[in-house]
């Protein structure tokens, strides 16, 4: 008789070395330390493993003990069938030998790990096969119309019931403007009654701060919407100049040149 | 129009399996042999046209699935649900009950040597088993067998598709084994050397003596 074909993962187990959780169950334990020694399972020499039993058992912790009820009366089980085992022959001869109904479990529970292994494949190779639906259909694209049964009613009671935030809680931060535009517009207008037309650049130069070209550059560009200046540039990157309104005559080398706004 | 592709609309259409009794009710000239016929036509036109699916027989019904060799094809859409497989002491429970139905919850975790009424109300809830009936035993313990489910879930068309226990590398021998139970189910003890089809045609006689104690609502 074969008995070696279910569990074979028993095997690898060192020597006596059990790890209670690993099995689902006394009857598991019994057929691995049967297995694990070769044992004839008509012949199971039941002091030998019932002292096993009892010393892998002994190692289940107080945290497991909950599960620990169905070994030990398996424990026990094994304890009398060992006593029963000791009375002397005579008297029971007549009777059947003590461990018949353990082997009978025992077989019966391999035969059941047969099973349970046939099941198992019959449904991995069913999971293999798939029938209508399974792949659902992409979404329709088209949105559902959803009848809306709120009413105005409820829509206004619910946004009159949204706390309000309350003004004392919000920090503003606000920065002050250290460069102001209308002193560039001052100093443009200032240089251009000097001047006839200057340089963007030296209107920068007493001054460090990028924030300074900025504004410098956006008072340019408001005194040239107000007709105050007009700006013109020869080519992209080249030097901006800053020319009188009225005084702004195309000078001939910018005239292919496009022409700042005006 | 011939029934041979009425039946094979239906089959198209439906995403469980469909019996015999209820695909001839598409038409007043059917009858539950006509569509085994049809079937069985259908079965052979898939098969020499290499159709990718094929009709199978599961729980007594018929339904198209695709052939097991596009599983890797198929699998790779994440819409197609992994079926949910069962845990070993499920699977464990299962075969207990499959081959010795009906059978009450003592005697199964008499076999499983462990406690088993989560594992059954499990199995239940995912309709694999059901209350067949009650025991003659103390309490009248509740009787569980499979359910057409059960054989859907495994591809089997009945139960005569799981293999016979004579043909299982562990044969039982059925001498001389003492009665180690008698709280619960009695005489269905008899038959424990022999729990392959005797077992499984007990099944029937309980059916058709079902009360309204057999329920299953009657076990919560």
């Amino acid at each position: 008789m074969d008995l070696t074909s279910t569990s074979l993962d028993s095997t690898r187990e060192a020597f006596l070395v059990v790890d209670i959780e690993r099995f689902r169950g006394p009857l598991d334990l019994l057929l691995h330390l049967i297995r694990q020694q070769d044992l004839d399972i008509f012949e199971i020499p039941i002091s030998k493993i019932t002292n096993e039993f009892l010393s892998a058992i002994g190692s289940i912790s107080p945290s497991q003990i909950d599960n620990a009820g169905e070994f030990m009366e398996m424990a026990a089980n094994l304890l009398r069938i060992k006593a029963q085992m000791l009375l002397p022959q005579g008297i029971s001869s007549q009777e059947e030998d003590p461990r018949a109904e353990l082997v009978y479990r025992l077989l019966e529970y391999e035969q059941i790990q047969e099973i349970r292994a046939h099941l198992s494949l019959a449904e991995s190779y069913r999971g293999r096969q798939f029938g209508k639906g399974y792949v659902t259909p992409r979404e329709d694209r088209k949105k559902q119309e959803i009848t809306l049964t709120t009413t105005w009613d409820e829509l206004y009671t619910t946004a009159i019931s949204i706390a309000m935030p309350s003004m004392s809680v919000i920090d503003h931060k606000i920065t002050t403007r250290l460069v102001a535009m209308e002193d560039k517009v001052d100093l443009i207008l200032l240089t251009l009654q000097k001047l006839k037309r200057i340089e963007f650049s030296k209107l920068l130069e007493p001054f460090e701060t990028k924030m300074h070209g900025v504004m410098t550059f956006l008072a340019g560009l408001e005194l040239a919407r107000n007709r105050k200046v007009r700006l013109r540039q020869a080519k992209m990157f080249s030097e901006l100049w800053v020319y009188r309104f009225n005084d702004a005559e195309p000078e001939p080398a910018e005239l292919d040149s496009h022409s700042g706004e005006e | 129009m011939r029934m041979t592709q009425i039946i094979e609309a239906l089959l198209f259409s439906s995403d469980a399996p469909l019996s015999a009794d209820e695909l001839a009710r598409a038409d007043e000239s059917l009858n539950e042999d006509l569509v085994d016929e049809a079937i069985k036509e259908l079965t052979q036109i898939y098969e020499e046209s290499e159709r990718a699916f094929e009709i199978k027989q599961l729980g007594g019904g018929y339904q198209i699935l695709t052939r097991s060799v596009y599983a890797p094809y198929l699998e790779r859409f994440d819409t197609v649900p992994k079926s949910s497989r069962l845990s070993t002491p499920a699977l464990e429970t299962l075969a207990i009950i499959a081959y010795r139905q009906p059978i009450g919850r003592i005697d199964i975790e008499y076999i499983r040597g462990v406690s088993s009424a989560g594992v059954i109300r499990t199995l239940q809830e995912r309709e694999l088993v059901d209350v067949v009936g009650r025991g003659d035993g103390l309490g009248r313990p509740l009787l569980y067998g499979t359910t057409g489910k059960f054989l859907e879930h495994f591809g089997f068309a009945e139960l005569d598709e799981l293999p016979r226990t004579e043909d299982l590398p562990v044969v039982l021998k059925g001498e001389n084994v003492s009665e180690y139970d008698e709280t619960s189910v009695g005489e269905e003890h008899s038959g424990r050397d022999n729990m392959g089809t005797d077992d499984l045609e007990r099944i029937e006689v309980n059916d058709d003596e079902s009360s309204p104690e057999m329920h299953s609502d009657s076990i919560k």
